[in-house]
């Protein structure tokens, strides 16, 4: 009570004190904050520009523009990134690489504007048709040369969605593991225990909500996790047929096949559960994230490369050192064993076919994929699990959620493959991940959503 | 004085950088959103000519028309809530006088000229269901304070609450300035001829105000027709495509969905609603100005006669 | 009698003040909420309580927002592109608007409807071929990618307050200004725009409004820091600071103060110019 009256008490003193500064027209104090930040401002602008000058010194000055998908630079898989380019930059004194960095959907966006006129020289990509088809059949990516990488330990088949007509056009940064993450503490406090089958979660769904707790949370604002979590649902009701059941779908633009329709009303009935969040269909990456992070989420629906939240200090520690996953449970009459988990390579990088300083571009991105950079820091980062053999850099130190993937990836008896929104093109990916949010909270009926799709890849 | 007024070079000197600017900011990449419209461009690689193809995509495409639909609602919106609101403040406000008055106007005006990525990403989280501050205020009254309001069916609502705050002080202000011109002795006749408030604002100002109303009213249909950023931020159209507006909608198809061709022929379309919607209400509201100017005159006449 | 009346004003008066005051919270409250929150800590936020007390204030989050945001780059940038954009936009139609309304040629009133015509032009729907258009001039990314669309979309309406008021001013005086042998040019910059001051704060005003909260553009022409403009900050700190939701407070606090400042330092001068042109417009 007392706290409330004080932020009550707050609120009008704020407020007071605002319209007190709008009532006096010419407040002395307010008029010389406004000159000296426009001051400032021209300050700033004349030693940014200074430095630009100075930085020319021996040998032929190289710029690399590096447009990334990772914007968060001081954690997780950013901050390799961030670490990987300075120690380039160090050990190259002539070349400075500047970096773009924006979320995934503002990227991909911006990607697409990019390749229709000049792309910055080394660029983050997904390996999956949905994103890569267009590109590659533009000619906007360069070919690389496969030979180079025999020695970069790269998981088998890992380079196939990178590869058309046997070239090779970018190289797999992530093993993706489709998981959900639980705060452990929290199942532990309430008795709750991880779900053997698909109808267990959806009853662990109405524990967690009779605490006041959100089951998962899930970013359904998005679109694709949405997608993901369907083609999770799929792959277990359908197992290794998957790819088949998905290749055929998409052959003759009829998505109606009775294993897709059960998934959808799967799906859909999490959402009926309340499995998600309140407003989950509105809400990003981040809020979601956020739930979870900061306890008012059990579980979040994410990949693997969310592995770096346990070292995120960002987090409260109880939280964070308590985060632990566990894989899409069994569907009743599922075809999947409890080890064939959604796993899939996606993103990773490749290098403009148009740069200017392509050479620099290469030789940069190889210096990435050397296994001591990339797959060793993001190793040492807990940053999931890469597409290169990571067996050499186990220390036995990583955190339990990183030991706890990769155990889960060395039992796995068999990986679904792309997820089903970026199996198709880019028409099909822009309206199943909108649909898709229409068909979980029932503005559409499931029939209506599979023709609705089917129609887009026609 | 004639010679100098009509040299052609001057004239020539003096509207080339208006007329150049026009062209190239605004015809060419009209006239390029016409000529991709009629192709099958998806941003990069070859393309083919494809005729009306995307037009006759565009009149069954049911995302475009939740897109007029809701450029409709939010018209509807803007003057059904935002403009009375508006109007009625800015009376009260008029009868306010001295200090006060400077202050309220001031006041309301601050949201405007705070940037919209701010105005939006902050809604984001006053919507928020777990911490935002409308359900904290839901809770504060007693309330369950879980209400979800992007909620498909109520989504589109959100986000017109969220324009109408942002937009509020500028129409209240539109309003007000139109409230001072009006001549003080028509209120003076008014109160000695024993009309109580409500009625005098019925009576005298709202007439006198018309010509104000409709423009604002014009202006307030085009930027619910125009509306891009605050959604683009928002909701980005979602969930599923109920908050989608047109400019978005083209935004996607061109960057997102490949369909650069596709995109620009709802440009074109897009282009051609907003002339017509401009035009048509011009038209609209012209006709009776000419009635209005008159009926202006016997209402001063009226008034003069009754002091 | 006379005490009743009084008495009555004076509650009607009162009426009048909560009213208002009800209104006045309702626009200002968000954003003592968004100030309030930017100095807490990330997880004080999941609160059920209006405002939060910090346990410490959390300055740090400014600072983050600060140094992270390029806020003093991007505020410069902001400064320089609208202000070069005003100047222009006043400039252009302060020509334009004496050449086709003064002068006399037969496609005066042609041109004139031309550059009326961007009134009505959505300028979210040039947003793809200019793309296509800057990229292919190497436009994307330079100062001129903003300047162009800022300058050609708020001329028409400049243009039009030019006019309006231009028609006001009495044509003895440049009859008299020719007699002395003043040329075009001396007549518009020496005699003319002196007398147009308060248009040209309207247009000035109005300009600036407009462009200050554009991003769109921005977003899709721009690449690197150069010429990134304020809303960036916001735009950037989602995807950087996505775990820490007190920066992302502050950093839209931080972006929406110098505008408020000098909002509030200037605000009789802009509500007369936004006063002006809404009801000349």
């Amino acid at each position: 009570m007392k706290r409330k009256m004080v932020s009550v008490m707050l609120a009008t003193a704020m407020l007071v004190t605002m319209l007190a500064g709008c009532g006096s027209g010419d407040g002395g104090a307010a008029g010389s904050a406004g000159g000296s930040t426009a001051g400032d401002a021209a300050g700033n602008g004349d030693t940014s520009g200074s430095t630009d000058g100075n930085g020319v010194s021996d040998g032929e000055q190289i710029t690399l523009k590096l447009f990334s998908n990772l914007p968060d630079r001081k954690n997780g898989q950013g901050l390799v990134e961030q670490t990987i380019i300075d120690e380039y930059m160090v050990e190259n004194p002539n070349v400075t690489i500047e970096v773009e960095a924006l979320d995934e959907e503002a990227y991909k966006t911006k990607f697409k504007a990019y390749s229709m006129y000049g792309m910055p020289d080394v660029v983050s990509i997904w390996g999956q048709p949905a994103f890569l088809d267009e590109v590659v059949a533009a000619n906007v990516l360069a070919e690389l040369n496969a030979e180079d990488y025999t020695d970069y330990k790269f998981v088998e088949g890992s380079l196939d969605g990178f590869t058309y007509d046997g070239k090779l056009y970018g190289l797999p940064r992530n093993t993706d593991i489709a998981v959900f993450y639980y705060n452990q503490k929290m199942f532990d406090d309430n008795g709750w225990t991880i779900p053997e089958t698909y109808d267990d979660l959806l009853a662990l769904a109405d524990e967690i909500n009779a605490v006041g707790i959100t089951p998962v949370a899930m970013d359904g604002g998005d679109g694709w996790p949405l997608a993901v979590y369907l083609s999770d649902l799929l792959y277990q009701i359908v197992g290794n047929d998957y790819a088949d059941i998905v290749s055929d779908a998409f052959a003759d633009s009829d998505f109606s096949a009775p294993e897709i329709t059960e998934a959808v009303e799967l799906l859909k009935q999490a959402a009926d559960a309340k499995l998600f969040q309140n407003g989950y269909d509105s809400q990003d990456y981040g809020t979601a994230m956020n739930l979870f992070t900061n306890g008012q989420a059990a579980m979040f629906y994410m990949g693997s490369w969310e592995t770096s939240m346990a070292t995120n200090e960002d987090i409260p520690e109880d939280i964070r050192e308590n985060i632990r996953v566990f894989t899409m449970p069994a569907v009743e009459g599922g075809k999947a064993a409890s080890t064939d988990i959604a796993a899939w390579n996606g993103g990773g990088y490749a290098v403009s076919a148009n740069s200017e300083v392509q050479g620099e571009a290469v030789k940069f991105l190889n210096y990435m994929y050397q296994p001591d950079k990339l797959s060793k820091y993001g190793w040492e980062n807990g940053v999931g699990l890469s597409a290169q053999d990571q067996g050499d850099y186990l220390t036995g130190s990583e955190t339990e959620l990183q030991k706890q993937i990769i155990d889960i990836l060395n039992a796995s008896t068999s990986l679904s493959g792309t997820p089903i929104n970026d199996c198709g093109p880019s028409t099909f990916k822009a309206t199943i991940e909108s649909a898709i949010q229409n068909v979980s909270n029932g503005t559409t009926t499931v029939d209506d959503f599979l023709s609705i799709i089917g129609t887009s890849c026609q | 004085m004639k010679k100098l007024y009509s040299n052609k070079l001057v004239i020539l000197s003096l509207v080339l950088p208006g007329v150049l600017l026009f062209v190239f900011a605004i015809l060419a990449p009209i006239c390029l959103s016409v000529y991709y419209g009629f192709t099958d461009y998806s941003g990069m690689g070859s393309y083919q000519m494809i005729g009306f193809e995307n037009y006759r995509n565009l009149f069954t495409d049911k995302t475009f028309g939740i897109a007029l639909r809701n450029s409709l609602l939010l018209a509807v919106g803007f003057i059904c809530i935002q403009h009375p609101l508006a109007l009625i403040t800015a009376a009260v406000l008029d009868k306010l006088g001295g200090r006060g008055e400077n202050f309220f106007r001031c006041v309301y005006f601050i949201p405007n000229v705070i940037s919209v990525a701010v105005i939006a990403y902050l809604w984001k989280f006053i919507y928020n269901p777990d911490f935002g501050l409308l359900n904290n205020i839901l809770k504060a009254f007693g309330g369950r304070g879980d209400t979800n309001w992007f909620d498909s069916k109520t989504a589109i609502w959100a986000v017109l609450i969220v324009l109408i705050w942002h937009g509020f002080g500028w129409g209240m202000l539109i309003y007000y300035t139109g409230i001072k011109n009006i001549d003080p002795v028509l209120y003076e006749a008014a109160t000695i001829d024993g009309a109580n408030q409500i009625t005098t604002f019925l009576k005298i100002t709202l007439p006198l105000m018309k010509p104000v109303i409709q423009v604002n009213v014009t202006m307030a249909v085009i930027s619910a027709l125009k509306q891009m950023e605050t959604v683009y931020l928002l909701t980005n159209g979602g969930p599923g495509n109920s908050t989608q507006f047109t400019a978005n909608y083209l935004y996607q198809q061109a960057f997102k969905a490949f369909r650069y061709g596709y995109g620009n022929a709802i440009g074109v379309v897009f282009i051609i609603i907003c002339l017509a919607v401009t035009v048509g209400l011009n038209k609209v509201f012209e006709e009776p100005e000419e009635r209005k100017l008159k009926k202006r005159k016997r209402i001063r006449a009226k008034a003069k006669g009754v002091s | 009698m006379e005490q009743a009346e009084k008495k009555k004003s004076g509650m009607t008066k009162g009426i009048l003040w909560i009213v208002l005051l009800m209104v006045a919270v309702i626009q200002i409250f968000p954003l003592v909420w968004l100030v309030d929150f930017s100095l807490a800590s990330s997880n004080e936020l999941f609160t059920s309580g209006l405002l939060i007390i910090p346990k410490t204030i959390q300055w740090g989050n400014y600072v983050k927002a600060f140094v992270d945001g390029h806020f003093l780059l991007y505020l410069k940038n902001s400064i320089l592109i609208n202000g070069l954009a005003v100047i222009l936009v006043v400039i252009i139609s302060i020509m334009a608007a004496f050449a086709c309304y003064r002068m006399r040629w037969k496609l005066s009133g042609f041109v004139k409807m031309l550059l009326l015509m961007g009134l009505m032009i959505p300028i979210h729907a040039t947003l793809l071929p200019n793309y296509k258009i800057y990229s292919m001039l190497g436009l994307t990314d330079t100062i001129w990618a903003l300047l162009l669309p800022y300058v050609a979309f708020s001329l028409p309406q400049a243009l039009f307050l030019m006019t309006s008021f231009m028609e006001s001013i009495p044509v003895e005086l440049e009859e008299a200004a020719v007699m002395d042998g003043c040329g075009i040019y001396r007549i518009i910059f020496q005699i003319i725009t002196p007398m147009l001051k308060s248009s040209i704060a309207t247009v000035a005003i109005m300009t600036f409004l407009n462009n200050w909260n554009e991003f769109m553009m921005a977003s899709t022409y721009l690449n690197s820091p150069k010429w990134k403009t304020l809303p960036f900050s916001v735009l950037e700190f989602t995807g950087q600071y996505s775990s820490n939701y007190a920066v992302q407070f502050a950093v839209m606090a931080l972006t929406a103060a110098p505008a408020v400042l000098v909002y509030i330092l200037l605000n009789k001068h802009i509500t007369k110019g936004v006063a002006m042109g809404a009801v000349k417009g």
